[in-house]
């Protein structure tokens, strides 16, 4: 027991976050700060056209302009993304004789600063010849107006899948109902934009790029193919990050125009994405249409959905995964969510448009899923006039039901289903809410309660991050016993130096400021798949997990051998290494690593010299799913069609946790961005496809004052991987944007109404309300 | 997003702002620079030279008259906000400057630069157009005094002339208690629609912005007790309001703000 108390458990504790002081005083190095002698600022020329051939480029009047030292067209810069034919289509790095949406990179200037190489952009004269535009998914499936690309269909992925016996089972049950639900265009609006810069070194050859990214060895071997630079003469770099979510785990035009334009010009040279670029021009997300028809019985038994998913990939699909396909092959995969759904039929057409690609945004497939599956409980409810809680608990997949295979074919590791349920119902106070709904009404204000149950599929053995299901982490403890452990991944804010220190803490016994985690430099971390897809908790720590305990063994055979006891009684903490019940007989890990570095004549036989070691770990599972369930209160003035977010309760089961309060804050950022998604933000193209919100007077973040105060509970049902953990970068915003949509449903229902667009929006509320007496 | 090169000169004094102006057509008066910097990072504006007047303090003072109050030109919005005197000779005023923006916002931002911008949605052009301010301007010929109800001509377009400058404006005191009401979807956002309703016994007048392309007054003579009524007679005002297309939402929102604008002025909440 002494010796317990000797070893403060890192695993599960509210660690300060090491990455906090340096954030909080300004300390921290963005890719902004980047700054070297001799270093140009790049500018793009973007299209304004949505889709328009190119007659002619003429640069000349721009390279005259003082301090403009090149200005780069596609010949300059003659890359693709997609060289594989998967899509049929691949974006070039600068528009290749036509454009086909608006903010599409045509022409890069580079000049001594941005104000300079602005200057130049605009007198840069392109002679546009342009065409209609293709806008709406529904028309594109049948090629109308046309074809985005002369050489494709519209519809560049297609897929369908339908259960045994699904027809039937339809048919049979008693009740159906049908919907079309809408999920428009968002994007991640990291508060760091994007920006890459690249920084030739004459003396060796090699070339460092500084990037904003989430996945730095991607991101090298994507140069490395694409540009045919060799891998070993590629560093990259990414420095603090601030905000990815998805948005950016992808490799972009401008990247490779940044290194093309760098090498060419023999000169270090930096992009930073202003705030228009990043509405135009960072991968969109959520562009999506659900035809829904649900088969029912009177107990509320959802006994099968059929779904025809569509989603707007826009003009190409973004590199190296589209998020069209992301959002409904995968949504397709949850779309039953934690329930006992039987039968699912599901039909996916994702088509290509003259509007930005879709990639990832934080969730992906889930919000999406979430959305549709909520929406489809909540309707089975209303129809029978039962309350949403028991519709849920009538259908909630049961313990006895683990592991569960959904109608889809994924399986489910167990989870706390029911028990999130309940337990998020006492926390909001379910009945008592309930009680001051119905008063409220006799007095005219309309308060809603939402309801959102939600499965997380999280580290994924294949991830939009990486296409690899593993991760790395090198460790190594230094001569005086320090420890240094590099890893692959691209962490945006999510405080991966504070986590798997954690984690190494408790395998080797030492503390966490004796430990530094390195990450992000592709000259110091092995291999590993980046940070995407809610994997660096549960299979980066697995890594670091992995790596501990082969180090930790490695200290316990040194100390058996230097104390003669055995293997097996030698514990380790607080840099020491002990025999178990005598604590006194002990060395200290820096003792140890002398031995491992100067006195190597006294390492244990077979020990090589150093204390050094790189482990790999890929989980068992292709997928481990969080879980839980979120309830949100609102209220609704539908005389202005305003909806604020009163309170807000989350119950959450991610396994094994490694420290709450980064949880915490994981759900509270992620419920954040889910008012965003509720009721807020929305990219609109017009008619023309111009998009019409490229700044954020238009494109409406929530702000604190937006979100409501959390009450956030945990369950923890253990993964059977490494360390117990799940993922829960996601499930925040998986399930928040359902909540609120629901609970504004339950607001309104006195006016009939059913939420099936998201964002809503004022203008929704005024129409579903004003002709009703107001 | 970086604006286009430009010549910058700081004015000491009045008379040396508008002589700029007039030396340096496509010049333009640079106050808080809340609206106009974002237009010329947006390269939506390219004035050839900045006359910068944020160094004129005699432009900065708030002083009691004998109707109610003069402002400079370059009084901030914050100070609006907290100023005794506002607070207590035209209470709506400071009320609405609140509704301006943010905090850092408003410590900028100033009534002239307001005023002379003519955003559609902003508060304080109605907030003048609905007590009767005047605006002092000085150009070449001099000062003089424009009505606001003469001011305001539509989006962004005001009668002041490109080589004029605000220098201050005169604010009498409101006679009958004035609500305000405005609907933003995020606080500090420009409105949806607002309102302010001045309410006498028998008499008074609603003035909306944001729905419109510029602030619009119109006065009534009686006022229904009831509600339901009421609202038929905001719907009945609205009939002559400009809503730009948009009226099936703008219509519903424009009765809400008004009837709500007026039970603010009744004491209500
Ligand atoms: C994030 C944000 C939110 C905002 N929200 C609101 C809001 O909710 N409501 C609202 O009303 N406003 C809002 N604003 C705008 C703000 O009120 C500005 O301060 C105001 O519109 C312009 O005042 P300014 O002093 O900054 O003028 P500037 O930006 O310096 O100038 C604006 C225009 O007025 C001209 N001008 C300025 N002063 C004079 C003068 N004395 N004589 C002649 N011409 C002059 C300039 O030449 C320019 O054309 C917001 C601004 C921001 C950045």
């Amino acid at each position: 027991m002494a010796e317990q108390a000797m070893r403060p458990q890192m695993m599960g504790a509210r660690v300060a976050r090491v990455e906090d002081p340096r954030l909080l005083t300004g300390q921290a190095r963005f890719l902004d700060d980047i700054q070297v002698p001799g270093m140009l600022e790049l500018a793009f020329v973007r299209s304004p056209y949505a889709a328009a051939r190119i007659l002619d480029i003429d640069t000349g009047k721009a390279r005259k302009l003082p301090g403009v030292h090149d200005v780069l067209t596609f010949s300059d810069c003659p890359y693709r993304l997609w060289q594989r034919t998967e899509y049929q289509v691949g974006q070039p790095a600068l528009a290749d004789g036509g454009v086909f949406y608006v903010g599409e990179p045509v022409v890069a200037v580079v000049a001594d600063n941005r104000y300079l190489a602005e200057d130049a952009a605009e007198a840069v004269r392109i002679t546009y010849e342009p065409l209609t535009p293709v806008l709406e998914m529904r028309a594109a499936i049948l090629e109308e107006p046309r074809r985005v690309h002369a050489g494709a269909e519209n519809v560049f992925f297609h897929r369908s899948h339908r259960t045994p016996g699904f027809e039937q089972a339809f048919a049979d049950a008693p009740l159906h109902l049908t919907a079309t639900f809408r999920l428009n265009r968002q994007t991640a609006v990291s508060i760091e934009p994007r920006g890459t810069a690249a920084l030739p070194d004459p003396a060796s050859g090699r070339i460092t790029v500084y990037a904003s990214t989430q996945s730095p060895h991607r991101m090298r071997s994507d140069f490395s193919e694409i540009m045919e630079i060799p891998e070993h003469l590629l560093r990259i770099v990414v420095p603090e990050v601030g905000g990815g979510f998805g948005m950016k785990a992808n490799t972009y035009p401008e990247d490779l125009v940044v290194v093309a334009a760098a090498i060419k010009l023999r000169r270090p040279v930096k992009w930073v994405s202003d705030r228009m670029e990043s509405l135009l021009a960072d991968v969109h997300a959520r562009d999506d249409i659900h035809d829904v028809e649900v088969a029912f019985e009177p107990s509320g038994r959802i006994v099968a959905v059929r779904d025809h998913l569509m989603a707007d990939g826009g003009a190409y699909p973004a590199y190296p995964f589209s998020g069209a396909v992301g959002e409904t092959s995968l949504a397709a995969r949850v779309l039953t969510g934690p329930y006992h759904i039987p039968h699912l039929a599901t039909e996916i057409d994702c088509t290509y448009s003259n509007k930005m690609p879709l990639g990832a945004y934080r969730g992906v497939w889930g919000p999406v899923a979430s959305f549709i599956q909520e929406g489809i409980v909540d309707r089975v409810a209303r129809r029978l006039a039962k309350d949403p809680a028991e519709v849920r608990r009538v259908n909630m997949i049961r313990p006895e039901q683990f592991p569960y295979r959904n109608a889809a074919g994924a399986v489910y590791d167990p989870g706390s289903y029911g028990e999130s349920l309940e337990r998020a119902l006492d926390l909001i106070g379910y009945e008592e809410r309930r009680r001051l709904q119905r008063l409220a009404r006799e007095s005219g204000r309309y308060l809603g309660i939402g309801i959102s149950a939600f499965v997380e599929p999280t580290a994924m053995a294949s991830s939009e991050a990486g296409s690899i299901g593993y991760e790395a982490c090198s460790l190594r403890i230094e001569p005086t016993g320090k420890v240094t452990a590099a890893m692959g991944l691209g962490p945006t804010g999510q405080g991966h130096e504070t986590t798997m220190a954690q984690v190494i803490a408790d395998q080797i016994g030492v503390d966490l400021q004796d430990i530094v985690v390195l990450h992000g430099d592709t000259d110091s971390a092995p291999f590993g798949g980046g940070t995407g897809g809610s994997r660096s908790g549960p299979i980066g720590g697995g890594a670091a997990l992995v790596a501990g305990r082969q180090m930790g063994e490695r200290l316990k055979t040194y100390a058996a051998h230097m104390l003669e006891a055995s293997f097996d009684d030698i514990e380790l903490g607080n840099g020491k290494a002990w025999v178990t019940g005598v604590p006194s007989r002990s060395v200290s890990i820096r003792e140890i690593a002398e031995i491992a570095y100067t006195d190597v004549k006294r390492i244990p036989p077979g020990l090589p010299i150093g204390l050094e070691l790189v482990a790999r770990y890929l989980p068992t599972r292709s997928v481990s799913f969080s879980n839980g369930t979120h309830i949100a209160v609102v209220e609704v003035d539908p005389p202005t069609g305003l909806v604020s977010v009163i309170d807000y309760a989350v119950v959450n089961d991610c396994g094994q946790l490694i420290n709450p309060t980064i949880v915490e804050g994981q759900i509270h950022g992620g419920v954040a961005q889910g008012v965003g998604a509720a009721i807020l933000e929305a990219l609109r193209y017009d008619d023309d496809g111009q998009l019409t919100t490229t700044s954020l007077m238009d494109y409406l973040l929530p702000q604190a004052t937006d979100v409501p105060r959390m009450q956030i509970a945990h369950l923890v049902t253990p993964a059977d991987g490494e360390g117990g953990m799940k993922g829960m970068g996601e499930g925040s915003l998986i399930a928040s944007p359902a909540a609120i949509a629901n609970a504004i449903s339950d607001a309104l229902e006195p006016f009939g109404v059913l939420v099936d667009t998201l964002p809503v929006t004022p203008r929704d509320i005024i129409r579903w309300t004003a002709q009703s007496g107001f | 997003m970086k604006p286009a090169a430009f010549e910058y000169f700081r004015a000491s004094n009045a008379v040396q702002a508008v002589g700029l102006l007039q030396q340096y057509r496509e010049a333009k008066i640079l106050a808080g620079g809340q609206s106009l910097v974002p237009l010329m990072n947006f390269r939506l504006s390219r004035p050839s030279a900045l006359v910068d007047i944020s160094g004129i303090t005699e432009l900065a003072r708030i002083v009691p008259t004998a109707h109610g109050l003069r402002l400079g030109a370059l009084v901030r919005h914050q100070d609006l906000v907290d100023n005794p005197m506002v607070r207590e000779t035209i209470p709506v005023l400071a009320e609405a400057a609140a509704h301006i923006g943010h905090w850092a916002v408003r410590n900028r931002g100033t009534v002239g630069g307001s005023l002379a911008h003519a955003d559609p949605a902003a508060e304080l052009p109605a907030v003048m157009v609905a007590l009767g301010a005047d605006i002092v301007v000085m150009d070449a010929e001099g000062e003089r005094k424009i009505p606001a109800r003469a001011f305001f001509v539509g989006f962004y377009t005001t009668t002041l002339g490109s080589d004029a400058l605000i220098v201050a404006i005169e604010m009498p005191r409101p006679r009958e208690p004035v609500g305000f009401y405005e609907v933003v979807r995020r606080h500090g956002d420009f409105a949806l629609a607002g309102a302010l309703v001045e309410a006498g016994e028998s008499t008074g007048a609603v003035t909306w912005f944001g729905v419109t392309p510029a602030p619009v007054r119109m006065a009534w003579t009686a006022l229904a007790e009831d509600e339901g009524l009421r609202r038929q007679q905001w719907e009945r005002l609205t009939r002559d309001l400009d809503f730009a297309g948009d009226e099936a939402f703008r219509r519903p929102l424009a009765v809400t703000v008004a009837e709500r604008a007026y039970q603010r002025a009744r004491g209500g909440h």
